[in-house]
């Protein structure tokens, strides 16, 4: 690393052409020795495995046995008609499609009422923000508690509004409801901070001129607020679909799949197959599939964002 | 109208609030009770649904003292796991990042745009590869499997990326023409002025390592040697019905990274407000 220095010392009074070659040649070996480490981690633990979970995906690989074969194609044309793995995709778009309009919604509307810095809004910023840092672990453990349908403080609020009471998680038909539930009660203060970025980016004059041409709150909202933070919501939208797709963690703790099944999510099938099966080959294709699924969503969003740019 | 609104807002406000912390609330209050009184009072609404009668700190000490589920041993691992994993994420992260914000060298372009790309590969597509590769390293049950994959962070590159690009030139040819090396400009001009920056991006990865889940269960199968969220989800599988316990543990659990975040929430929010607007 020094020696492109002291080489180029005695020649710097003469010639400073050749020395600033060599300073940027200095430089540049420098810049390499900075990016090495994580370039190497990058290589090693993301393109390397990307690399080899395509391999993969194509073969029948058992790791108990310690056997590999090719199967060409046959994980993805099985895994296509296999109704287990259909049916942990199609969870994994129940809850996105539910939770995106709705988590994107609250978490506008929270960040709208403590835009306007008035007595504690930081305490309530706070407050909201706290779910956010509660593990998915524990967060699961206490509203399993939460759902219970003796005891649980959900029920007991129910029953105090004279509605029907449940147990949302042993009901195949409200189990994955109790897991949005969940989902956006961890959720919805992140997007909330994200969104007072993007309103705090809006001028303030735009507002003023619009009050000014007699704009009433809503005219506002619809015609200054909405559309400038596109970019914004853009971002919450397509981060929020990922997040949705790949729900896993809350699906571990909460339910654990059941009850019959009814919230196993992609990825809770993608790791029942590859680490409890053991069938890795199986699992990684899975993978691949929810990837290209993700993918094509996040893409077809930018693009829908894009065009009604202002 | 106007004050009706006002008053409409501040409800609102108030019960979203209540909605936040209640089940941290009932948690921690639920933790300092004794078994028989944790379902007394469920069923009505009153005080003592929050506040407890008889408030007792035996389920915590039953926690702590268990020899089967030693929750301090679990603390304790993931703590010295999340330590080690945040300040290398910072210093591996941070020259990547002052390489890219503010040196000249051929492929720049190239080698940042593939760091860039690496954030659209989910972890899940290499989850099946990647815990081969910890297989073939021979790092199965070792926290080596939990720190070396986790020193990159590809998102930390990006964040300090922008703030080092800030810091004016002058000031580091002026160090340049004091005799200071590159490595030593690094340390004593570049790192100085991010801190904000490495406070956030090592409290998002300190909390990112706290809440790990997955991939601790596939690659740890000593039980001694478990990450604290593994051990809560296992804790309270087996443990069933004792509920006022696992509410203990998962206090336990909680209440550390809970203070951490009161003390340094302006960076932590700070940081995720700078993601999102340049996303």
């Amino acid at each position: 690393m020094a020696s492109p220095t002291t080489a180029a010392k005695p020649a710097a009074n003469i010639v400073p052409k050749k020395k600033r070659h060599s300073s940027l040649r200095n430089e540049e070996m420098t810049a390499w020795w900075f990016v090495l480490p994580a370039f190497a981690l990058l290589l090693i633990f993301v393109f390397y495995p990307m690399l080899q979970a395509f391999i993969i995906s194509f073969q029948n690989y058992n790791l108990v046995g310690g056997t590999k074969t090719f199967v060409g194609l046959d994980n993805y044309k099985t895994l296509i008609t296999d109704h287990s793995f259909l049916a942990s995709l199609g969870h994994s778009f129940y809850f996105a499609i539910i939770v995106i309009p709705i988590q994107t919604i609250i978490s506008l509307g929270m960040a709208l009422l403590i835009q306007k810095k008035v007595v504690a809004t930081g305490l309530f910023r706070t407050l909201y923000f706290i779910p956010v840092v509660i593990s998915t672990a524990v967060a699961a453990t206490v509203f399993k508690l939460i759902y219970n349908k003796e005891y649980g403080l959900l029920n007991n609020f129910l029953e105090l509004l004279h509605l029907p009471t449940t147990n949302f998680l042993s009901n195949p038909d409200t189990a994955m409801n109790g897991v949005i539930m969940l989902g956006m009660w961890k959720a919805v203060g992140f997007f909330m901070i994200i969104f007072l970025a993007g309103l705090n980016n809006i001028p303030q004059d735009l507002y003023e001129a619009a009050r000014v041409d007699g704009a009433s709150k809503i005219q506002q909202f619809f015609r200054i607020t909405l559309p400038l933070l596109n970019r914004t919501t853009a971002f919450v939208v397509i981060i929020t679909t990922i997040d949705a797709i790949k729900i896993s963690g809350l699906v571990f703790v909460l339910t654990n799949g059941g009850p019959n099944g009814a919230t196993e999510t992609a990825v809770f099938y993608i790791y029942q197959m590859a680490f409890k099966q053991m069938q890795m080959g199986y699992g990684t294709a899975a993978a691949f599939i929810l990837f290209a699924i993700v993918l094509a969503i996040s893409l077809v969003q930018m693009r829908l964002f894009r065009n009604q740019d202002y | 109208m106007n004050r009706f609104a006002s008053f409409a807002k501040y409800t609102a406000m108030i019960i979203i609030a209540i909605i936040s912390i209640i089940p941290i609330v009932w948690m921690i209050t639920g933790a300092s009770r004794p078994y028989e009184e944790l379902f007394k009072y469920s069923n009505s609404f009153n005080i003592h649904l929050f506040v407890p009668v008889h408030p007792t700190l035996q389920n915590f000490k039953d926690v702590i003292f268990n020899e089967r589920n030693p929750f301090l041993t679990y603390i304790g691992n993931t703590l010295f796991v999340a330590a080690i994993v945040t300040v290398l994420v910072l210093l591996i992260n941070s020259m990547a990042a002052f390489a890219f914000a503010k040196l000249r060298f051929r492929g720049k372009a190239i080698v940042f745009a593939l760091f860039m790309s690496a954030m659209i590969i989910p972890g899940e597509v290499t989850l099946v590869p990647n815990y081969l590769l910890m297989h073939a390293f021979g790092w199965l049950d070792s926290y080596k499997a939990l720190i070396i994959p986790s020193m990159l962070s590809v998102f930390g590159i990006f964040l300090l990326r922008q703030f080092f690009a800030e810091i004016p030139d002058e000031i580091l040819e002026a160090a340049k023409i004091d005799g200071a090396t590159m490595p030593r400009t690094f340390a004593r001009i570049v790192l100085p002025a991010a801190v904000p920056p490495m406070i956030t991006l090592g409290l998002m990865t300190f909390l990112g390592n706290w809440d790990s889940y997955l991939w601790p269960l596939i690659v740890i199968n000593d039980d001694k040697k478990q990450m604290i969220q593994v051990a809560i989800a296992a804790f309270s599988s087996a443990e069933g019905t004792d509920w006022s316990k696992i509410l203990a543990a998962s206090t336990i659990s909680t209440v550390p990274i809970l203070i951490l975040f009161l003390f340094l929430q302006r960076y932590y929010i700070q940081g995720i407000t700078a993601s999102g607007v340049k996303g």
